[in-house]
């Protein structure tokens, strides 16, 4: 391998990206939108769920339920319909998503002290409002009946549970702190795998591949120039990633960053070993860029990094083994958010140095004998 | 006039040989969606179950084991044999190996018999926070119910009476998927994502490809219009859209058996009007592209963040930020998911969703004609 070589088959690569503006663009534009999408859309908490109140009661009481829905903040109230029959419409057209029927005789009831039945309707289209709007109307609901009780001065000894729930590592819940770290591995993935196979098939396309290798540069010389520029790419893509999720979103970072650094550096070799497979491949850069999204939709499905792995069908589990992103995941998280270190993440760390092996040797091999061909 | 169509099926029959001479990718267009409708269907799931959970029963007794065992009934929680210390609860927290950890201290039943609070904690992971909301949601549910429990028991046996204090009770109703199936809520938007994503991808680099080799500048020589070029262009790609369209909504019927209630009329005519926003998306990226690599990766970045993310589907749009709620409506795929969920779930046709169909032909004419203007612009 000839060091001055490679200098300059990178020095190549680089001005090949500066000469297409669009590219270079985007290759900054991408880790910015991806931490607009995730911190924003992703992470945000389901609120503000158009309501629809339906009082048939108007009653001192049932202003009280209705507003008790209001000040939760994840109900915001858009109609205030007569009467029952108006829900339908609301939530076929989709200008509302729930609605709270409170039936008549409901303060008269609750004076009795009987059991007080509150319609809430949700819109079953959508599976996140259905769960989350019958969750918080339930919660309101027996806050209502609690303050009520304590108003009223009725106490009652007996015994109860006490019990105290505490969140570990991440109190506040913010989904966020979780989405970030992994955000970091998957812009990798995807950046590396998308923009190698590319640059690389290109020159198929285009026969520069074979005047390449008229010339005196080695096979391992190409190699190491063409795959250098990229992992110089999509290390600065994760370092964006990284400082405007610490600074600007305030991901706490409680683990060592020589266990983030292993793991990325493994997911590295993985993704870069992938972008080559992928090039292997494709005869045309459609082509490649089909193959990226046939690896990257399982990637994102199956690894937990948007859905969690535990609520899939039990078949569906052993196939997110297969998925190197989902170990990345693991490793990322766990030492973001929980400080685990190399004996906590021991199997996860050692299944992704097997999958960087295996990818990246298989990748190397093949296309070194490739290139002899 | 007739001129006009004579150069718009030349140029879709001359799109058609491309594809035909690909069988790649024809394959991919058409198969690929398939794929990941049953991928998604079947691996996305809202509802949080299984939580891998661990038990530290210090106390030891009948009434101790009473109240765990309230935690191994629940689908919610996966109890995965028990710790015999808090430290325990550390390491496997680290590891991952559980979520969620109940603690009994000592003394549990002795303070249930004398009628008082007896205390437990309840550890959760927060790393996941979507099920550590979840997790912390269903265990105070479940101590609640628990203490109530104890508490009748108890009152029972003092011959006080519980019934006589009112209190609000919610009868929860889901309209339109009653049993909450994830299939059927699933599915639908699911069609209107993939049909986004495939052809996004497909028209991105169709202008692209003919600048590269050349063929675009004997184009405009011809007596072609540019509108005529790009009405052309995405033709062949309507139609392999709408096979794909079509195969989702069999799969959605022969295998999900996710019911259609409404207009099936009203759903293709939005679906083809729909095919050509998101082709034309695709388009506006083939005009401004320098080369394949950059439409490629603008059409794969767009397609999946802002396309994918703000139509609706995963992520309810009342609930982000302004900003992004009216970047939303720049993207075709909010309007065609209200009109899927309408027509497979809620049962509505044109009477009810026409301002939607309105709103994706406005976008339709505006990205094709945009896409017009802006490769005319690049071209002088």
């Amino acid at each position: 391998m000839n060091p001055r070589r490679v200098r300059l088959l990178i020095w190549k690569e680089f001005t090949q990206l500066r000469r297409d503006p669009l590219l270079l663009r985007l290759l900054f534009l991408m880790p910015i939108l991806q931490l607009v999408m995730f911190g924003y859309v992703i992470g945000a908490d389901v609120k503000n769920l158009k309501t629809a109140v339906v009082d048939l009661d108007r009653s001192a009481t049932s202003r009280a339920i209705a507003q008790s829905f209001e000040s939760s903040g994840y109900f915001r109230v858009v109609a205030r319909p007569a009467d029952e029959r108006a829900v339908r419409e609301l939530l076929d057209h989709g200008d509302a998503a729930v609605a709270i029927v409170i039936p008549e005789g409901t303060a008269l009831r609750l004076e009795r002290g009987e059991r007080t039945p509150i319609g809430i309707v949700v819109d079953g289209a959508d599976s996140r409002i259905s769960s989350t709007a019958s969750g918080y109307s339930a919660e309101i609901l027996s806050e209502f009946n609690r303050r009520r009780i304590a108003a009223q001065g009725l106490t009652l000894d007996g015994p109860g549970i006490d019990a105290r729930v505490r969140v570990a590592y991440n109190p506040s819940l913010r989904q966020i702190n979780t989405m970030i770290p992994s955000l970091i591995a998957f812009v990798l993935l995807i950046s590396t795998m998308s923009i190698m196979s590319q640059s690389v098939v290109r020159e198929r396309e285009r026969g520069t591949l074979e005047q390449m290798f008229v010339t005196p540069i080695s096979r391992a010389d190409y190699l190491v120039g063409k795959v250098t520029p990229y992992m110089i790419t999509s290390s600065i893509q994760m370092t964006t990633v990284a400082i405007v999720g610490r600074f600007w979103f305030r991901v706490p970072f409680n683990g060592q960053a020589v266990v983030v650094l292993t793991g990325l550096l493994l997911f590295m070799f993985t993704a870069v070993g992938l972008g080559l497979l992928i090039s292997l491949v494709s005869r045309t850069r459609t082509q490649a860029q089909q193959t990226v999204m046939f690896i990257m939709i399982p990637s994102m499905v199956l690894s937990g990094f948007i859905f969690p792995i535990e609520s899939m069908p039990p078949a569906i589990v052993p196939l997110t083994y297969l998925i190197p992103l989902r170990y990345a995941v693991v490793v990322m998280r766990s030492s973001f958010v929980k400080g685990s270190g190399f004996e906590d993440l021991f199997w996860p760390l050692l299944a992704m140095a097997a999958f960087s092996v295996l990818i990246f040797g298989i990748a190397v091999t093949r296309f070194s004998k490739r290139l002899a061909d | 006039m007739t001129g006009r169509f004579t150069r718009i099926a030349a140029i879709a029959r001359k799109e058609f040989i491309h594809i035909a001479r690909d069988p790649r990718m024809l394959i991919a267009v058409l198969i690929l969606p398939a794929i990941q409708l049953v991928l998604f269907a079947y691996a996305i799931n809202y509802d949080v179950r299984n939580v891998p959970t661990t038990i530290v029963d210090q106390d030891r007794t009948p009434a101790s084991r009473a109240y765990v065992a309230t935690y191994r009934g629940s689908d919610f929680f996966d109890v995965r044999g028990e710790l015999p210390d808090v430290e325990a609860v550390d390491a496997a927290f680290r590891r991952g190996d559980v979520r969620i950890a109940v603690v009994v201290p000592p003394g549990f039943a002795r303070d249930v018999a004398a009628g008082k609070q007896a205390q437990v904690a309840v550890l959760i992971d927060g790393s996941d926070p979507n099920s550590a909301q979840i997790g912390s949601t269903f265990t105070r549910a479940l101590n609640t119910a628990y203490g109530q429990q104890l508490q009748a028991t108890w009152a029972d046996a003092q011959g006080v009476d519980m019934s006589s204090m009112g209190r609000l009770e919610p009868r929860v109703r889901t309209w339109y998927n009653p049993e909450r199936r994830s299939t059927d809520f699933l599915v639908p938007g699911l069609m209107v994502v993939i049909i986004m994503i495939v052809t996004t991808q497909q028209s991105a680099v169709t202008l692209v490809r003919e600048r590269d080799q050349g063929t675009y500048e004997q184009m405009l020589v011809s007596p072609l219009h540019r509108v005529e070029l790009m009405v052309g262009k995405l033709l062949p790609w309507t139609i392999l859209a709408f096979a794909d369209m079509v195969a989702i909504v069999l799969l959605s019927q022969l295998v999900f058996k996710v019911p259609v209630r409404g207009d099936l009329g009203f759903l293709g005519v939005s679906m083809a009007v729909f095919v050509f926003c998101s082709l034309g998306i695709g388009l506006i990226i083939s005009s401004v592209a320098p080369s394949m690599e950059s439409a490629n990766i603008a059409a794969l970045m767009i397609s999946f963040l802002p396309g994918f993310m703000l139509s609706g589907f995963a992520f309810p749009l009342d609930s982000i930020p302004v900003v992004l709620q009216w970047a939303s409506l720049l993207f075709p795929g909010r309007y065609m998911m209200e009109i899927a969920r309408g027509v497979f779930l809620k049962g509505v046709g044109w009477a009810e969703m026409y301002d939607q169909l309105v709103y994706l032909c406005i976008y339709a004419v505006a990205a094709i004609g945009l896409s017009a203007w802006l490769s005319g612009r690049r071209s002088r």
